[in-house]
């Protein structure tokens, strides 16, 4: 029934969709544990506060009309303002946006430069100590939460060695040990991935006939089974992009960094609702671009995507 | 898979296993071992080393025992891991089934719901709903259940729409088996193995999702003795007590190790 409609109408629709499943779930939610106007003034107000805050959010009329004048007021991109210093709830969650990019760019390239040769040289090498013992030491990191890994880190690096700050984002040297942290709990699973693709993809027909044709086994890893593997590969790095948020919420409350994984949590603790919901909503946007995005990538590398798609298009 | 990708599942199934009933034990025996009550605060022997009299594992900085700290905890981790697993799993099976035939709003709906949430961050749901609906082992064990469902939804879904295509199972909707029957006997069974696998995987991913709330400081009830409260706690103190830090951080790889050994070799074995 999609194809009807122009690709660019769909996706504004499902985001539209998207965006409004999640903050109606945050609507009710909210009414749900008794008078919002209490967890929307925090923990300290007065009684005149509350009440304040009722005739502001409009919170003494029915319930349908207050939800159409959320919707409304969300439209507007008014999330409202934020409990800790009355600015825009959604400016604040814009500000501390760029420093959870940084951090989640930096983790994911450090991840994907460490998950290609090693995936490859673990699929392409059949047996041998160095890769059983590589695989032994994937498998126990695997076994490591992101924030037990960032404590050790700094214990060793931080407190120990003293070699890199504990905490902050100020300057190269604040941003290894948390971009080592994000990346040393989401690189085992992608280096099993390419590993098994990569050792798929040896056992398969085009190799063989590459193989069979004189290609050396340096060119067949890289030029024939490599890009397949990829290819499988980039659905894993789109949703661990998207799923890095997760992550970051521990490992920036860990290293104080200036993010919205930390500004989350402190709006969690002290109950500044505006901010939790401005970033609920921005987190949603940006899983969406990402995996819209990975969706495009995989159409472009993979010939047989795009030759299924254009095959469905002409059916009726 | 090869005979020596079953000797190894073999050893994976019972090392993790062996692992899992001591560890079930040490949670069922806790207070019995520790020897001390767990929130019991001796200011006068605070930060005692590990392997001191009567502290096997030390005391931390209000001088509660480590070692009862750590049980409590691990009772409170696997209780806690092991509910909001079985909730997630019932709820997602049960949609899962639902959606894999039907073609109603509701149907298409789930669909929906299964294949966004595959890539949703489901944390920062959690750690909104912690904030609305409040902290307590009831709670948590909810919100993670109910936030991570769709994992077991998507790979019913999956599963089921193929066992449909299977011919024994296209004899018995000829035969006019029963949907109940027909559920009990063919589509179920089909699914048990993949379903155990997740399992084992969820436990692990419930176990950390739990132990991180608790570490921020909004999952379990203040002064509670939990995992992720005790390496919340030991930042403090890394310099004097690094104990503090190394022993509840022991403990969660180890349990996490524990599930994962179980799901690898599970998953060995059905390969």
């Amino acid at each position: 029934m999609n194809r009807r409609l122009p690709p660019f109408v769909v996706w504004l629709r499902d985001l539209v969709v998207l965006l409004l499943g999640t903050t109606t779930v945050l609507f009710f939610l909210l009414r749900l544990t008794g008078d919002p106007a209490i967890v929307l003034a925090g923990p300290d107000a007065t009684e005149a506060q509350i009440e304040a805050i009722r005739a502001d959010y409009g919170l003494d009329r029915s319930l349908p009309r207050q939800y159409l004048a959320y919707l409304a007021s969300i439209a507007r991109l008014d999330f409202g303002t934020s409990l800790a210093d009355r600015g825009p709830a959604l400016e604040k969650v814009l500000t501390a946006l760029p420093a959870s990019l940084l951090l989640g760019g930096l983790a994911m390239l450090l991840v994907i430069a460490i998950a290609i040769p090693l995936g490859a040289w673990l699929g392409a090498r059949r047996r041998g100590a160095a890769r059983a013992v590589t695989r032994w030491f994937l498998f126990v990191l695997h076994g490591f939460p992101g924030f037990v890994i960032a404590l050790l880190l700094v214990h060793v690096f931080a407190i120990e060695l003293v070699w890199l700050p504990a905490l902050g984002a100020s300057g190269v040297a604040s941003w290894i040990l948390p971009t080592v942290s994000v990346a040393a709990f989401l690189a085992p699973k992608l280096i099993r991935l390419i590993e098994a693709n990569v050792a798929a993809a040896a056992g398969s027909g085009y190799v063989r006939t590459a193989r069979a044709i004189g290609a050396s086994d340096r060119e067949v890893l890289w030029r024939h089974a490599m890009p397949n593997a990829l290819l499988g590969a980039t659905a894993l790095i789109g949703a661990q992009f998207a799923f890095l948020v997760t992550g970051l919420v521990i490992i920036e409350t860990i290293f104080a960094w200036p993010g919205i994984g930390w500004l989350l949590v402190q709006s969690t603790v002290s109950l500044d609702f505006p901010v939790v919901q401005a970033i609920t909503a921005v987190v949603v946007v940006n899983v969406y671009l990402i995996n819209t995005a990975t969706d495009l990538l995989q159409h472009r590398l993979d010939p047989r995507l795009r030759h299924r798609q254009a095959l469905a298009g002409d059916q009726p | 898979m090869s005979g020596g990708g079953r000797h190894y599942a073999r050893w994976e199934l019972v090392t993790g296993g062996s692992l899992l009933g001591i560890v079930v034990l040490l949670a069922l025996l806790g207070p019995l071992l520790a020897g001390h009550d767990p929130r019991f605060m001796d200011l006068e022997n605070r930060f005692l080393p590990p392997l001191s009299p009567g502290h096997l594992l030390g005391t931390d900085q209000l001088g509660r025992d480590v070692l009862a700290r750590l049980l409590g905890g691990l009772r409170w981790s696997l209780a806690a891991a092991f509910c909001a697993t079985l909730i997630a799993f019932c709820v997602g099976t049960a949609l899962g089934l639902l959606a894999a035939r039907s073609r109603s709003l509701l149907g298409v709906a789930i669909r929906q719901v299964t294949a966004f949430a595959q890539s949703f961050p489901v944390f920062v749901l959690a750690v909104t709903m912690v904030a609305v609906l409040g902290s307590g082992f009831v709670a948590v064990v909810l919100i993670l259940g109910l936030v991570t469902w769709p994992v077991f939804c998507r790979v019913v879904q999956a599963e089921a729409g193929s066992l449909f295509a299977r011919e024994y199972v296209l004899a018995a909707e000829m035969l006019q088996m029963s949907t109940l029957r027909l559920y009990l006997r063919h589509i179920l069974p089909g699914l048990l193995p993949s379903l155990s696998v997740l399992l084992a995987f969820h436990f692990a991913d419930m176990l950390i999702a739990e132990s991180a709330l608790s570490f921020l400081g909004i999952g379990a009830p203040l002064g509670a003795a939990t995992w992720g409260s005790m390496l919340q706690e030991s930042r403090a103190y890394l310099i004097n007590a690094p104990w503090l830090l190394f022993v509840p951080a022991g403990a969660v790889v180890t349990l996490v190790i524990t599930a994962n050994l179980l799901g690898d070799g599970m998953r060995r074995l059905l390969d």
